[in-house]
């Protein structure tokens, strides 16, 4: 009997196990204010601070993605940069405009991190330094998304919508950062079988992506393939945060705003 | 009288002398033109990026080699402009590279 018991127990342990192996944890799905936040975490524990929480949102209302990750370097992929103190001490990276000088809405941008830093310093820290930290930050995230279109997924915002409005003017240009461009060429939008039957194309807005992040941060590091349709994209690979999931797993609208690519209309 | 005038003008033309050097600021060290001809040659190659798709594939190739030659230089600087620029150099190379190889295969 009780080798029975002990026979059964086993059993539905492995199937638990198995079931549980296969489908994982589900992932919590971030909140609008937390979505796009990067956690950074180098060199911090070494510095007895906590991780940097950076917010994706507050930079990206007032930057093209270019400016950051383009003109000033940051990668495309969290903890990527390996941004030392000094980096920023030295007016790099965050201390490219965290530097005490540059004014933002008539005030100047707080410092990042210094060389010099003493124990009275702390309270800028935390500032950056802020997991886990309870720290009251100048922005407010339903103060700030109020007045702008709302979308479902993501932060919740239409970003694109919010320029269009001129409601927001993400900065394209830092000067003594940025090189001096010649005119952008702008791209043409053009559209991609998904080869699934029943759905819809997907309209790629080329000019809106080449407007906001240049050609060189997607080409050729994200995509690579050089002739049209010759590279394949499944949505297994992007969900991974290849191709488009560099951004749209992450900062951009997700993936399962499906129509906002899948968007071209199916009847006519 | 004269000798008064001609320490006038001694002075005034020392005291000019010593604003135009003022004004336009201390004569650059060779470290110092060797970093803005760096620099002026990054800007140069990489401000072409926004009109890459515009350019024939020798001027791409131009660019490319240009890259190549700035890189032993870059390679030279601080821990971290030799961080950031060589990033940003590489990015500028690679478009580069990825137009003249999409130039090409248009041609086939």
């Amino acid at each position: 009997m009780n080798r029975k018991l002990f026979i059964a127990l086993a059993l539905i342990l492995i199937f638990c196990c198995q079931t549980l192996a296969q489908t994982g944890i589900k992932k919590k799905r971030p909140l609008p204010y937390e979505y796009g936040r990067v956690v950074i975490d180098n060199y911090s524990a070494d510095t007895d601070l906590s991780p940097v929480v950076f917010e994706h949102w507050i930079h990206r209302a007032k930057f093209t993605c270019r400016v950051c990750h383009v003109d000033i370097g940051f990668a495309m992929k969290t903890g990527g940069t390996g941004i030392k103190a000094t980096d920023n001490a030295r007016g790099f990276y965050c201390g490219t405009c965290h530097n005490g000088k540059m004014q933002n809405e008539g005030k100047a941008i707080f410092a990042a991190c210094s060389r010099n830093a003493s124990a009275g310093d702390q309270k800028r820290c935390i500032r950056c330094h802020s997991l886990g930290q309870k720290v009251a930050s100048d922005y407010d995230f339903f103060k700030f998304s109020e007045p702008l279109p709302k979308e479902r997924f993501g932060n919740g915002l239409d970003w694109e919508k919010a320029e269009e409005m001129g409601l927001i003017k993400p900065i394209a240009h830092l000067e003594g950062i940025s090189s001096a461009k010649s005119a952008l060429a702008l791209q043409k939008d053009f559209s991609l079988n998904p080869k699934v039957e029943g759905m819809p194309d997907i309209i790629f807005s080329h000019r809106k992506h080449t407007v906001w992040n240049g050609c060189e941060l997607c080409h050729p590091d994200i995509f690579m393939g050089v002739k049209k349709g010759t590279s394949r994209y499944s949505m297994v690979d992007i969900s991974e945060g290849k191709s488009c999931g560099a951004c749209h797993t992450t900062v951009a609208f997700p993936l399962m705003d499906c129509q906002r690519c899948h968007s071209k209309p199916v009847h006519p | 009288m004269l000798k008064r005038m001609f320490i006038a003008v001694v002075l005034i033309t020392g005291l000019a002398g010593f604003s135009s050097t003022r004004a336009f600021g201390e004569p650059a060290s060779p470290a110092a033109r060797e970093r803005e001809a760096w620099q002026k040659e990054f800007d140069e190659i990489c401000s072409r990026t926004q009109d890459a798709m515009s350019l024939s594939q020798e001027e791409l190739a131009t660019l490319i080699q240009r890259a190549d030659a700035l890189l032993p230089q870059i390679e030279k600087l601080d821990e971290t402009r030799k961080k950031v620029y060589m990033g940003r150099l590489r990015m500028c190379r690679g478009l580069y590279e990825y137009v003249l190889e999409s130039k090409k295969n248009e041609k086939k």
